[in-house]
């Protein structure tokens, strides 16, 4: 008969881990809060249908314009010059244009869509960084200060809140000619464009920062790391935005739809990128101004649904982030 | 809290003349940095093939040749004090608050606003009803019905609602209900003092698809809100307290779960007072928006400057009014 | 003036016996017998009267998609608003109410005749009908025609419309009457007025074409004591058929019956219905929708239906019928600037000229319904001596020459091609797509162009009517339309092409040509008093400025309008390119 305590390893602790350990052979890592929701987020069905599309859309924007052919080329023979419109059903849907052609000049959606999506994305994707940027830098200040830095930050934001974007951002892209600051043409409009969408949004990012810096600073383990001796930068870069990245990354993938969508509505009120350079608002007006939607829907139909998707795309993969991102949740 | 309320209102004052700086500075410092001189901005506001003399005369009574300062200090003290203006053969006084007069068909801006603004405030606020009524109960039903095929149903059209520009939902709405089905034709503005039910009957659908945009933001959030507050303590302890469910969801939960959503409605509404341009352009109505649009096209400055100030004024204001509800609707926050 | 009133007659004659066929309430064609209507069918309007008839009532409504720039007769330069004006204004003379070329005529209408002319061409005198009445009963004087001349001198206050008077009087620096000092105000030296019934015109150069400036609606009289200076465009005071009943800017205009008209002074006009109104600021779609639903009378711009409205019409045979498809005067081009290089050698012009695909560019403008004819010509069909020519093949090889076009580059020394810049209007989709198709041609000889987007109401303020800007910014290709201020060659080319027309900004000259034969031309229509020998300078200026190569035109520009079937005596006046607004009535 052997002893009861043979059955146990003598040399191992009492710890449960090690015990599993025991058991499978292996030891178990503690996880990280990104694996936790890394695991999480791989479970919401919908939202990785979303970020799948959203990878798709980065595929299609980037790879794209080399695999399609020339949106820039007239087909004069597929429209009907009389009735301004593609010759054939739905929009002129053939296998050389698998989304037809344009009414007026005859080139090819597919084309213009998949180079539309470049830019529309490119402009989105880079004014969200802008505010993003922006948002950090003085939100973070802004709640970690306090005094009179969070008063005149938290002021002007009051005060790019006040302007009416829509009404701004047409105006100002109205005024600046076609070469300044030593850009020009569609460089300068994309620049222009990425720093008013960006610059004037700043604000919405700026005040979720500056609230959650306000009620990060209260807690515990910035006391903790004050009482050992830690000064601002340090707090700030090591305790402070870490804990912020959850919410900077929730409504930067939230913001991205958001200035699609602004982006959209530039172009389609006329502020747009020169033609014949394509965006998706941009063809969205055309099919609008005129009334071409009403001889030819698929005009309008295929950059709105383009729009749609894409948007539809991000909010879903934002919310199953933010549902991921937060422990409380479930 | 009055003094608060005063303390902002002199914010207010403050924040408008920085709008206005900033917008007086954009469309006369830019063009001029382009290189353009004043003599080519007068030439936009005269008629074909003009002579350089009409230029000029054009150029020195829209005050073109005039340092930055002294046009602003102009526009200021006219929006103060009031102007006179010369309209010919004799010279007109407009009262303040004067936002001038427009350079290309040299009446005053602010009764040619005053007009249009009705239109506006009618999308505005019909819209407004109906997606906060509809927005916030449709939250609420789904909160309670998490999980079920209407919660998911309703977020799935909420989530299209967001994610839709407002000028493609206008344009099919207005391709099928005004034009291929005429449920809603000549869809045009009528006043309401001219015959209210044509009134109605001419926004239902401006309203609906301006509604369909926002009311999808308020569903989600006040799903969201109320999926936090239903878990608190406080609605356990009014469970068991014997209250009905209605006051319970009605009085504790939803009040609670407000806060964000009347931060938001405040912010949209000051928004839209100031000119829903994308829904005013897709059904062409002649509101502040549409005001707007065509001020900026024709650049004539006086009117821009006043669309933008009154637009922010309906902005700050609307922001003063949600801080204020704020004390009302949450009695933790204090002034 | 007899012959005016034997034609009155006979007018009336057969419109009465169309009277009880009209009003009896029957549908469908109008009494076709009569001579003077022609049965409504597609493009009837373009060459007789559709539905001619005396019968009065009815509210007429006019839809415009954008406002007017303004309703003060001396302070407009819109086509429609001058062909509106005679609803409610009678200038010293007009353009005839008929239909076809008939309707390119000038004929006195505030005047009793032509104005005679002095020996050595400077002076022109009017006189003006005795009794012609405002709205409210005052009789209308020679004083107050020179009053009409003199406030448009203040450009403060009038900045819209033409400047001819100051620039062909002898007096260009009279500051206008609301800085004038004389007694009076009448300090306007250049125009006197030796009795109430005589205006008399000095002239600083003979200008044989003076007749049509004074048909120009800023000759329209007005009364000192009501000139309420910019406010007058809210209710000027009539001498037309109707008057102004209320006016909300940019919204609403209600006009009614002037009781103190008479149709005997004012033969070119008629007063046939109860009411008008103007809806402004309405969609473009909504107006075509609403005139095919016979909700509204008239689209007011002019300018035709838009692309939705054009395929139902086109493809509905009951539609079609109360459709015209007319030639609206304009002329749709691309300048091509003679003094940036290497632009500024001819060859170098002629190749684009060659290299251009004529049918993409009418197809970018609507085609040939919409868009209209391909252009060989700066002169379009109904310019007075309009001559057909086609020096670089735009009728004959549309789609473009290739050879002659890399020929034309070696011979300006660019065998393989340059570089350049085109210009447009960015918020004009039909230039839009037709600088596309442009660069699209250009490129094919190996003509490398970079689009540059301008919007249109700094266009020419601002960008590419500045020459410096044009040179700085390599501008050498620049988009551009124009219809005549009057029918005949020097109304067409004087600001297009003449070299005394090259301004520092607002130019229209964009091409900078300044060549000394069309100089030369241009200044004989001043001196030469036969108005066939005028005439026939349009063609010879027409011919050198091809030649130089500084305008590719594109389409003669037409338009597809519709007719409301319940208007009458509808026509398109030719001068105007559109239906002639003045005669209209109801049935």
């Amino acid at each position: 008969m052997a002893a009861p305590l043979d059955v146990f390893p003598p040399s191992a602790d009492a710890t449960p881990d090690s015990v599993l350990g025991g058991v499978s052979g292996k030891a178990i890592e503690g996880r990280s809060l990104g694996q936790i929701a890394w695991m999480r987020l791989r479970r919401e069905k919908v939202a990785m249908t979303g970020g799948i599309i959203i990878a798709v859309l980065i595929v299609v924007a980037i790879v794209g314009p080399f695999l399609v052919q020339n949106p820039d080329v007239y087909h004069a023979d597929l429209i009907n010059a009389t009735f301004s419109r593609p010759n054939g059903a739905f929009g002129g849907i053939s296998l050389a244009h698998p989304l037809g052609v344009e009414p007026l000049t005859g080139r090819d959606m597919l084309s213009r869509i998949v180079n539309g999506a470049r830019y529309s994305l490119l402009i989105a994707v880079l004014a969200t960084a802008l505010s993003v940027c922006l948002g950090i830098f003085f939100g973070v200040i802004s709640g970690f200060f306090g005094g009179w830095a969070d008063s005149v930050i938290a002021r002007s934001m009051d005060v790019f809140l006040a302007f009416p974007l829509l009404v701004f951002a047409i105006a100002l892209i109205g005024v600046i000619p076609t070469k300044a600051f030593g850009l020009s043409g569609n460089s300068l409009r994309i620049a222009l464009l990425v720093f008013v969408i960006g610059f004037f949004n700043w604000p919405y990012m700026g005040r979720i920062i500056r609230g959650q810096t306000l009620s990060l600073r209260e807690r515990e383990f910035v006391d903790a790391a004050r009482s050992l001796g830690a000064r601002g930068p340090y707090i700030l870069t090591r305790e402070l935005l870490p804990n912020l990245v959850a919410p900077i990354l929730v409504y930067s993938t939230l913001l991205i739809p958001t200035n699609i969508l602004f982006e959209a509505a530039l172009s389609y009120l006329g502020v747009g990128l020169y033609p014949p350079t394509p965006t998706w608002g941009g063809m969205l007006s055309e099919a609008v101004s005129n009334g071409f939607y009403s001889v030819d829907p698929e005009f309008m139909l295929v950059p709105g649904l383009a729009i749609f998707i894409a948007v539809l795309a991000f909010n879903l993969f934002g919310d199953g982030l933010r549902d991921a991102l937060d422990p409380k949740s479930r | 809290m009055i003094t608060f309320i005063i303390r902002r209102l002199i914010a207010t004052v403050f924040l408008l003349v920085v709008v206005s700086m900033i917008t007086f500075a954009i469309f006369f410092l830019v063009p001029r940095l382009a290189g353009q001189n004043s003599y080519q901005l007068a030439t936009q506001y005269v008629g074909r093939n003009p002579t350089p003399a009409a230029v000029h005369d054009v150029e020195a009574k829209l005050g073109f040749n005039d340092p930055f300062y002294v046009q602003y200090g102009r526009f200021l003290k006219a929006i103060v004090f009031g102007a006179h203006y010369n309209n010919g053969p004799s010279s007109t006084y407009c009262p303040p608050p004067c936002f001038g007069y427009s350079f290309r068909t040299s009446q005053p801006v602010w009764p040619q606003m005053m007009s249009d603004a009705p239109v506006t405030l009618s999308i505005a606020a019909g819209a407004a009803v109906l997606w906060l009524v509809g927005g916030v109960s449709i939250g609420v039903l789904s909160a309670l019905r998490k999980g079920s095929v209407f919660d998911r149903f309703s977020m799935g059209t909420a989530l299209a609602g967001v994610s839709l520009p407002i000028f493609f939902t206008g344009l099919i709405a207005l391709e099928l209900f005004s034009y291929k089905w005429p449920i809603f034709p000549n869809v045009q503005f009528v006043p309401l003092t001219q015959n209210p039910l044509l009134w109605a009957r001419n926004l239902v659908l401006p309203w609906i698809v301006l509604a369909f945009l926002y009311a999808a933001l308020y569903a989600r959030l006040t799903r969201a809100g109320m999926l936090e507050t239903m878990g608190e303590d406080y609605i356990r302890t009014a469970r068991a307290k014997g209250l009905p469910e209605r006051t319970v969801i009605v009085k504790h939960g939803l009040r609670a779960a407000l806060t964000p959503i009347v931060t938001i409605f405040g912010m949209d509404l000051g928004l839209l007072l100031g000119g829903a341009i994308l829904t005013e352009v897709t059904f062409s109505m002649q509101g502040l928006g549409n005001f707007t649009i065509q001020a900026i096209n024709n650049q004539d400055l006086p009117e821009i400057m006043g669309v933008t100030l009154l637009a922010a004024f309906f902005i700050v204001i609307a922001n003063l009014v949600v801080d204020v509800l704020y004390a009302v609707v949450d009695p933790r926050v204090r002034y | 003036m007899r012959e005016r009133k034997r034609l009155g007659l006979a007018a009336f004659a057969a419109a009465g016996t169309l009277l009880l066929a009209a009003c009896g309430g029957s549908s469908g064609s109008s009494g076709g017998t009569a001579s003077q209507g022609t049965t409504a069918t597609y493009g009837a309007a373009i060459t007789g009267v559709v539905n001619p008839s005396t019968h009065k009532g009815g509210t007429l409504t006019f839809g415009d998609s954008s406002t007017p720039d303004s309703t003060d007769p001396g302070n407009t330069y819109y086509a429609f608003m001058w062909n509106f004006t005679r609803l409610y204004t009678m200038p010293l003379m007009t353009y005839k109410s008929c239909p076809g070329s008939c309707g390119l005529q000038v004929v006195p209408d505030l005047a009793t005749a032509p104005g005679q002319v002095s020996a050595d061409g400077l002076t022109w005198t009017y006189h003006i009908q005795p009794n012609v009445k405002y709205e409210d009963g005052t009789t209308v004087t020679s004083q107050d025609v020179k009053y009409a001349v003199e406030r448009t001198y203040d450009r403060s206050v009038f900045p819209l419309g033409p400047s001819y008077f100051p620039l062909l009087l002898q007096d260009p620096t009279y500051p206008g009457p609301y800085k004038d000092k004389t007694a009076g105000k009448m300090g306007l030296t250049s125009v006197t007025t030796p009795d109430s019934t005589t205006v008399v015109f000095h002239l600083a150069k003979p200008f044989a074409d003076f007749n049509y400036v004074v048909a120009i609606p800023q000759t329209a009289p007005v009364p000192q004591s009501k000139d309420t200076g910019a406010n007058y465009q809210l209710h000027p005071m009539s001498t037309g058929p109707y008057k102004f009943q209320s006016y909300q800017l940019n919204k609403t205009l209600t006009m009614v019956p002037n009781t103190n008209w008479s149709a005997a002074s004012d033969p070119n006009a008629k007063q046939l219905v109860n009411k008008i109104v103007v809806n402004m600021n309405v969609n473009a779609n909504d107006i075509d929708n609403r005139l095919m639903a016979n909700d509204l009378g008239v689209d007011m711009p002019g300018t035709g239906v838009q692309a939705a409205a054009r395929a139902k019409i086109l493809a509905s045979p009951t539609l079609k019928q109360q459709a015209d498809n007319p030639i609206s005067g304009f002329l749709w081009f691309f300048y091509i600037n003679s003094v940036v290089p290497p632009l500024n050698n001819v060859a170098c012009r002629q190749a684009v000229e060659y290299a251009a695909n004529k049918v993409n560019l009418q197809t970018a403008y609507g085609g040939p319904i919409a868009g209209g004819a391909i252009g060989s010509t700066v002169a379009p069909p109904t310019l007075l001596g309009y001559k057909s020519f086609d020096l670089y093949e735009a009728t004959t090889q549309p789609t473009g020459d290739v050879t002659k076009a890399k020929a034309a580059l070696t011979a300006c020394g660019h065998p393989s091609g340059f570089s350049t810049n085109i210009a447009y209007r960015s918020d004009r989709p039909k230039e839009v797509a037709a600088a596309t198709a442009l660069q699209q041609a250009l490129s094919q000889v190996g003509i490398k162009t970079q689009l540059h987007g301008y919007p249109a109401s700094t266009y020419y303020g601002n960008f590419a009517g500045v020459p410096r800007y044009v040179h700085s910014h390599d501008l050498g290709l620049a988009t551009g339309g124009w219809a005549p201020d009057w029918p005949d060659g020097y109304g067409f080319f004087q600001y297009l092409t003449a070299g005394n027309s090259i301004s520092p900004a607002g130019n229209t000259n964009i091409g900078e040509l300044n060549d000394p034969v069309v100089n030369g031309l241009l200044a004989k229509f001043g001196t030469t008093t036969d108005a066939a020998t005028r005439n026939s300078y349009t063609a010879q200026i027409d011919m050198q400025v091809m030649k130089d190569a500084v305008m590719l035109p594109e389409v003669y520009a037409k338009s597809l309008l519709y007719r409301n079937p319940n208007l009458t005596n509808v026509y398109v006046q030719q001068y105007f390119g559109m239906y002639n607004y003045a005669v209209l009535g109801l049935k």
